[in-house]
């Protein structure tokens, strides 16, 4: 427990305390982001325990790496790319251990996404933000980690595609297939799960 | 539509147009409906992702969660330098060592220059002109010749006595 209170300081004071080494300001740090570190991390991993252990990691990671932040952007947000990059080195390492499906490189190459129909209704119109987060969640574990993770960094992050290319080391144009592909796969997941629930 | 033209239907949708192809999607839009449908699609997706990571909370107390980071953090803290002042003779170590080199040296110099003629002498006793005496102070060696005739044909070539 902090020894002292922190409560009512603000991000930029508790950084700099905490550069200091005041773990106490730290502290206060953890309990603020860890909820958003934690649900990053959940989003792109899909698995609680790995998502627990990971966003731990990133607290770590922060605390040997605060001196170098600089407070271009907020810690939040400095704290979010450190658990994001964390989750891609995680995947990584988890998709070289499993075979590629034939499905995955469909999706890479840009085909399948051209020979499905448009959802033209919104399957998601009139949902309890409970409900609609289940039918998010299933959808989403059914994409690829590649997928999920640029649909991750562009909607939640706010990054351009340009940046999504260098986080995860593709070319813009990969960006945009993948974009697509989350999108579209997405819709129609959503869509499918609209009419199970309907019959 | 062909593919690329879907994916600028995307980058309009995102903003990552530049203002003239915005402008070329947005004309294409009012006039085709395929376009709108698709438009539409990519558009209810990205607008049901807003707020999904709203109310997710991480499933551990705050106290439990802390204390695995500190643990951790305290793990693997590298082990801080105590910070005492140095001791008077690695101070005066560190101050002796150059400029006692630098004494060495001078003194080799001193040596070369003038040792010849400092540190070896050759003498002739006033009580015996016919013995000399080598005094060589760097090795404190002293040798003795004696001139006249010894028993042996040796005594000519030989110091009588070395003294240290």
């Amino acid at each position: 427990m902090a020894d002292k209170d922190y409560s009512s300081t603000d991000d930029p004071t508790l950084v700099r305390a905490a550069q200091r080494g005041d773990m106490a300001a730290f502290e206060e740090l953890v309990v603020r982001h860890r909820d958003k570190i934690y649900a990053r991390a959940l989003t792109m991993m899909r698995n609680e325990e790995e998502a627990i252990d990971l966003s731990q990691e990133a607290w770590v990671k922060g605390w040997q790496r605060l001196k170098q932040f600089q407070g271009e952007a907020s810690f939040g947000t400095w704290m979010t790319r450190i658990v994001i990059n964390l989750c891609l080195d995680q995947l990584r390492k988890q998709k070289r251990q499993r075979a590629e499906s034939i499905e995955e490189i469909d999706e890479e190459s840009g085909g399948v996404e051209r020979q499905m129909p448009v959802v033209t209704v919104n399957p998601t119109a009139g949902l309890e933000r409970q409900e609609l987060r289940q039918r998010i969640d299933q959808a989403l574990n059914q994409l690829s980690y590649e997928h999920r993770t640029v649909l991750v960094l562009h909607q939640f992050e706010e990054m351009e595609y340009k940046q999504i290319a260098r986080t995860m080391g593709c070319s813009i144009g990969t960006v945009m297939s993948r974009l697509f592909y989350a999108r579209r796969k997405l819709a129609a997941l959503l869509a499918d799960l609209k009419k199970r629930d309907e019959r | 539509m062909d593919y690329e033209a879907q994916l600028k239907l995307q980058a309009h949708l995102d903003g990552e147009l530049p203002e003239g192809e915005a402008r070329e999607v947005t004309n294409w839009l009012a006039r085709d409906r395929e376009a709108v449908a698709l438009y539409g699609e990519l558009r209810n997706t990205r607008q049901a992702l807003v707020g999904y990571e709203v109310g997710v909370a991480l499933p551990e107390s705050r106290e439990f969660f802390w204390s695995k980071i500190e643990r951790e953090i305290r793990r693997l803290k590298p082990p801080e330098t105590p910070v005492h002042p140095a001791p008077l003779l690695s101070a005066w170590r560190k101050w002796l060592i150059p400029a006692g080199t630098v004494a060495a040296v001078a003194s080799a110099v001193l040596v070369g220059v003038f040792g010849e003629t400092r540190i070896s002498t050759v003498e002739t006793a006033v009580a015996d002109p016919a013995a000399f005496t080598y005094h060589d102070y760097s090795s404190r060696t002293t040798l003795v010749w004696f001139s006249y005739p010894a028993d042996d044909e040796l005594a000519d070539r030989t110091p009588a006595a070395i003294v240290e």
